[in-house]
């Protein structure tokens, strides 16, 4: 138990004194920019409690889980079909590599344009940013996957379906897992973003609604949310990767790798 | 050895290679004999190609233990993977009981000498001796059981829900050859199987072997630079040599069975046996040297 609580404690000064610090700091404040933190916290608390944040939440993470997840399906496929034959590869790489460069929340108006003001328009722009690193890291991890695997399937004459399911998949799965982690992050961003034009609910329509009626409390309450929102899901990420590639990094401290 | 052996040697009787019916095939029904003729192995083609085999000649009859023995580098580990059916020959041609080689058959059950790259970290212990049997589509019920048989005969009863990297490098290898069992595989094709373990342990998972060939009725072709072993191991042992390697012995090997790891290498005839095939390896090579000089 003693850990458990050491490690929250490194984890939690720097919040809990830099948050101290601001609700102490800002008190009484009576500037339109700075207001009070206990203000900030107040208003957001009214609108989660009472008022539309609940639901907006729902929106925006439905869309970043639907987004996500078509991403996903679609960057594991194709990234395993483009590592295992060099060929495509080949042929695909530069266009690959022009829409990875292109930034993704650039696509976003367009998308919005062509496809209306409902959700569905935002969850193909999530999709489409998050797509990326998932995509080019399973191409990788497919190429890298340890020769001596292969071999070992082909002598034991594993049929190619089995073959993609438990021997490809799985050894490439840290490379892959990874390339969700940093799709996460991206998808966060377009979520938000998405909602900023054409949008009438979701975290990102908060703030800017907020901002356009001059509520700097209210502004300012949603801006933390949102950073709030991404530090919970990137940190329930790391935890669930721990659990899922549990055998990665249990042998990487056995072997004393770096994983 | 203790009082569970012989129950554990009665089990085993679900791994014996069943008689395969095979209609193509004119051969009796039964343990099938690889026989290899005039293989050769040559790597590029034009002016840069590399001759690594010629004229290999080979046979391999059912329940028989074959070593081949050769310098390092004299393609050894080539003629292996083409007997597993990962590479293709350039000549000649493998067969197993009439049937020719093209893809890596399903009577052969391959150990590699790595054994670290071989199984799958990501799989335990027990599953990696399984999931061969997935692919050949043995119901999903009566896999376990031919897995833990399997792990039983190697010794690793206790230690089948362990990942391969949580175990020591014998006992990786002992599943390696347990994943072979378990395929109920009639030829084993073993590539410098105990090439990267200490000593005690080769002698223990030498005698590990021999036993499971006497039980199992399998046959074994083991590829090793070590002479030793190779005496110890064989029935018969191929000395390939030169470069491109061929055949320049094919030694009977007769010493008392079973093979004991005192006994038999305190045998004359085994002395005899080393001294033989260290002058075979060593005389062409001797002679390529005294080619190069002027």
């Amino acid at each position: 138990m003693s850990r458990q609580v050491r490690h929250a404690a490194q984890a939690l000064w720097l919040p809990v004194v830099f948050f101290g610090w601001w609700w102490w700091t800002s008190a009484g404040s009576t500037s339109i920019y700075f207001p009070p933190l206990a203000k900030i916290v107040a208003v957001t608390w009214a609108d989660l409690a009472g008022g539309p944040l609940p639901g907006f939440i729902a929106f925006s993470l439905g869309n970043l889980a639907a987004g996500l997840a078509l991403a996903i399906v679609v960057g594991i496929s194709l990234g395993m079909v483009l590592g295992w034959y060099p060929l495509a590869l080949r042929l695909l790489d530069p266009v690959l590599q022009f829409f990875r460069a292109m930034p993704k929340v650039a696509l976003v108006p367009l998308f919005i344009g062509a496809l209306g003001i409902g959700a569905l328009p935002k969850i193909y722009s999530i999709a489409l940013g998050c797509v990326w690193p998932i995509l080019l890291n399973t191409i990788d991890g497919v190429r890298g996957v340890e020769p001596g695997q292969l071999e070992m399937a082909r002598a034991y004459r594993i049929p190619l379906g089995l073959r993609l399911r438990r021997v490809i998949l799985p050894a490439a799965a840290p490379q892959i897992v990874a390339g969700v982690r940093v799709a996460l992050a991206i998808g966060v961003v377009v979520m938000v973003v998405s909602e900023i034009y054409g949008a009438q609910q979701g975290v990102g329509y908060y703030v800017l609604n907020a901002s356009r009626a001059f509520d700097v409390a209210q502004t300012w309450g949603g801006t933390l949310l949102i950073g709030l929102i991404g530090y919970v899901l990137s940190t329930s990420f790391v935890i669930a990767e721990r659990w899922f590639l549990r055998w990665h990094y249990l042998r990487a401290r056995v072997l004393g790798l770096n994983a | 050895m203790n009082a569970g052996q012989n129950e554990r040697s009665a089990d085993l009787e679900v791994l014996k290679p069943a008689p395969r019916n095979d209609e193509s095939v004119s051969e009796p029904v039964g343990p099938h004999a690889l026989v290899v003729q005039r293989l050769g192995k040559t790597y590029g083609e034009g002016a840069g190609a590399k001759e690594v085999l010629r004229g290999i000649d080979l046979r391999v009859d059912p329940g028989q233990l074959v070593c081949i023995v050769g310098p390092s580098g004299a393609g050894k580990t080539t003629l292996l993977r083409c007997l597993a059916g990962l590479q293709t020959s350039s000549t000649g041609t493998i067969s197993i009981g009439g049937r020719l080689i093209t893809e890596p058959p399903a009577e052969i059950g391959l150990v590699f000498q790595d054994y670290g790259r071989s199984l799958l970290p990501w799989m335990r212990a027990i599953d990696n001796v399984a999931f061969p049997l997935q692919g050949k589509g043995v119901p999903a019920g009566e896999r376990p059981r031919m897995a833990q048989v399997a792990m039983q005969s190697v010794g690793l009863g206790d230690a089948a829900h362990r990942y391969p990297w949580q175990l020591s490098g014998g006992m990786q290898q002992r599943v390696a050859i347990a994943r072979a069992i378990a395929y109920q595989a009639e030829i084993l094709l073993m590539d410098e199987p105990f090439a990267s373990v200490d000593a005690q342990t080769r002698f223990d998972l030498e005698d590990l072997l021999l036993g499971l060939r006497r039980k199992l009725g399998i046959s074994v072709v083991v590829v090793t630079h070590d002479i030793d072993e190779a005496v110890y191991l064989s029935d018969s042992v191929t000395v390939l040599s030169g470069t491109p390697a061929s055949v320049v012995e094919t030694i009977d090997v007769v010493l008392d069975a079973p093979r004991e790891q005192i006994a038999t290498k305190a045998d004359p005839r085994f002395a005899e046996y080393r001294s033989r095939i260290m002058r075979r390896i060593r005389r062409p090579e001797l002679a390529a040297v005294s080619k190069e000089r002027p």
